[in-house]
């Protein structure tokens, strides 16, 4: 394709940033020793994978040896809904089906209670308040009262009940404090800020269980079992380096918000039948997320037609997804299917510019056109 | 997908979505149709109506119109192709799977959700034969 993509599909995932994969290039030669093994190559393939922990818990407010890493978000998850198998689990509709499913299967009647609550809906954006969870103590305590084979339990404090958040789509987006949320987990991702697919993290505060998903080995305080992905975490370290560096929320808070408020403007303003899924008041909603409803025009149609036109976008419609029902997010938000299907999310990184608006009012308004003229609605 | 191909369907299909055949665009009143045929629901994510201009028991013309995702589109584009010219009775014997073959085979999740064009065809030809029964 001669012309460069519009890409608007960040929230789905970040390109890698040309750093990341400059440093995971060099990282795979230099770094390539098993970061557990003492000698020296190894040794200085755990530095940076050290350095990466402290980088990332300075950023959430934690410290380092509350930080585990992962192959991503769906293990930091299901991690953290195991551990509570057999427990009481409140979520909500609006999860990813790496909470919502692993609850479903996990979940029983016991105390301790874990509460498990995304702070940024994926589809929509929004902005959503976490439950504050009692600290009140629980002593009749049974969640892991067994020695087990996982290695030793490293929790101390015995609560009735405990607060998880799956923080991926709001890292680097928002400012972060886990201790300010009052978070006992939280979970992390590395292609969602432009590092590498399949490496995620988990923050587990310090004396709260856990309940290992990999066993076997000694990595990461026998929390997680398997060889060190040190390339991984190196391109995870730059990417988190340059959120810092670049202060990306303030970006994301400024020129990218502004980006989106003008795309939705011009789409309620130049397409009839248009309405918006996504609150844009600032601290409702993600600065980099717009979900737009088109009337008799059906997402999934609305998304390869623009993708004929290099405009990347992604849809909650069924079709999309190979699935035969339509976003369950968006249809706990509206409880209406034809806005489900007829949606479409652009989602804005730090790379796009005006032109990436210019060049989707220059083509979206007559696919909107086109899709309702030959509609049945 | 199929090796090689850079698009979630096949050529076939991306031509029917990108160059709809037959299809009615905008008010319903400017094709003078003789019978007319409705399938799906739009909280399903699909819905297809079918028009047809008859001319003794011949499809002679026909047009659609189609609330639906690409594959929706395209096999009810090919549909129209398939049915136009037919007799009444061959235009019924028109089978999912013989739209399916035309494009090429669609995504099996996609083949019982979207193609559904001929039930609107078998709806509108039964219509026709209602009110010309009546008349």
């Amino acid at each position: 394709m001669s012309r460069r993509l519009t890409y608007l599909d960040y929230a789905a995932t970040v390109p890698l940033i040309s750093e990341v994969r400059e440093a995971m290039h060099e990282a795979e030669e230099k770094f390539f020793a098993n970061a557990s093994a003492l000698h020296t190559p190894g040794h200085l393939a755990m530095n940076e994978i050290e350095e990466c922990r402290e980088i990332l818990a300075g950023l959430i407010g934690a410290s380092s040896e509350e930080i585990i890493f992962t192959s991503g978000a769906s293990e930091s998850n299901n991690t953290v809904i195991r551990t509570f198998e057999g427990h009481q689990i409140e979520t909500s509709d609006l999860e990813h089906h790496s909470i919502i499913e692993t609850a479903q299967v996990y979940r029983g009647d016991k105390l301790p209670k874990l509460y498990s609550y995304m702070l940024v809906n994926n589809e929509i954006g929004e902005i959503l308040k976490l439950p504050k969870v009692s600290g009140e103590k629980f002593t009749d305590w049974d969640l892991f009262k067994k020695k087990t084979e996982w290695g030793k339990l490293v929790f101390t404090e015995q609560k009735k009940e405990y607060l998880h958040s799956d923080l991926t789509q709001a890292l680097g987006k928002i400012p972060i404090d886990v201790k300010e949320l009052g978070l006992d987990y939280a979970t992390f991702s590395a292609h969602k800020i432009g590092g590498p697919i399949g490496v995620g993290a988990l923050y587990v505060r310090k004396g709260v269980p856990l309940k290992p998903l990999i066993i076997g080995g000694n990595q990461e305080g026998k929390r997680r079992g398997g060889t060190y992905n040190t390339v991984g975490i190196i391109g995870f370290k730059t990417a988190l380096k340059k959120v810092i560096e670049e202060r990306s929320w303030k970006k994301f808070d400024t020129s990218v918000r502004g980006l989106r408020d003008l795309l939705a403007k011009r789409i309620l303003e130049e397409i009839p039948g248009s309405s918006l899924n996504t609150d844009l008041r600032r601290g409702k909603s993600l600065p980099n997320i717009l979900n737009v409803s088109f009337r008799a025009a059906e997402g999934e149609s609305i998304q390869l037609y623009l993708d004929t036109e290099g405009i990347i976008v992604s849809t909650g419609s069924a079709c999309a997804a190979g699935d035969i029902k339509p976003s369950h997010v968006l249809m706990a938000k509206t409880g209406d299917a034809e806005v489900a299907h007829s949606s479409i999310r652009f989602s804005f990184g730090l790379e796009n510019t005006m032109e990436d608006v210019e060049r989707v009012m220059e083509v979206l308004p007559d696919v909107i056109r086109r899709l309702q003229g030959i509609s049945t609605l | 997908m199929k090796e090689g191909q850079d698009w979630i369907y096949t050529d076939i299909v991306k031509d029917h979505f990108l160059n709809p055949r037959n299809f009615l665009m905008g008010d319903e009143s400017k094709f003078k149709y003789d019978a007319v045929g409705l399938v799906g629901n739009p909280i399903c994510g699909d819905q297809m109506k079918m028009f047809i201009k008859v001319n003794d028991d011949k499809i002679i013309d026909l047009r659609w119109k189609t609330y639906g995702c690409a594959s929706a589109i395209a096999s009810t584009s090919a549909l129209s192709e398939l049915a136009k010219g037919k007799s009444l009775d061959e235009a019924l014997k028109i089978s999912a799977k013989d739209i399916d073959d035309y494009l090429g085979n669609l995504p099996k999740h996609k083949f019982h959700c979207s193609v559904l064009g001929h039930e609107a065809l078998a709806d509108a030809i039964k219509n026709y034969r209602e009110a010309k029964k009546k008349a």
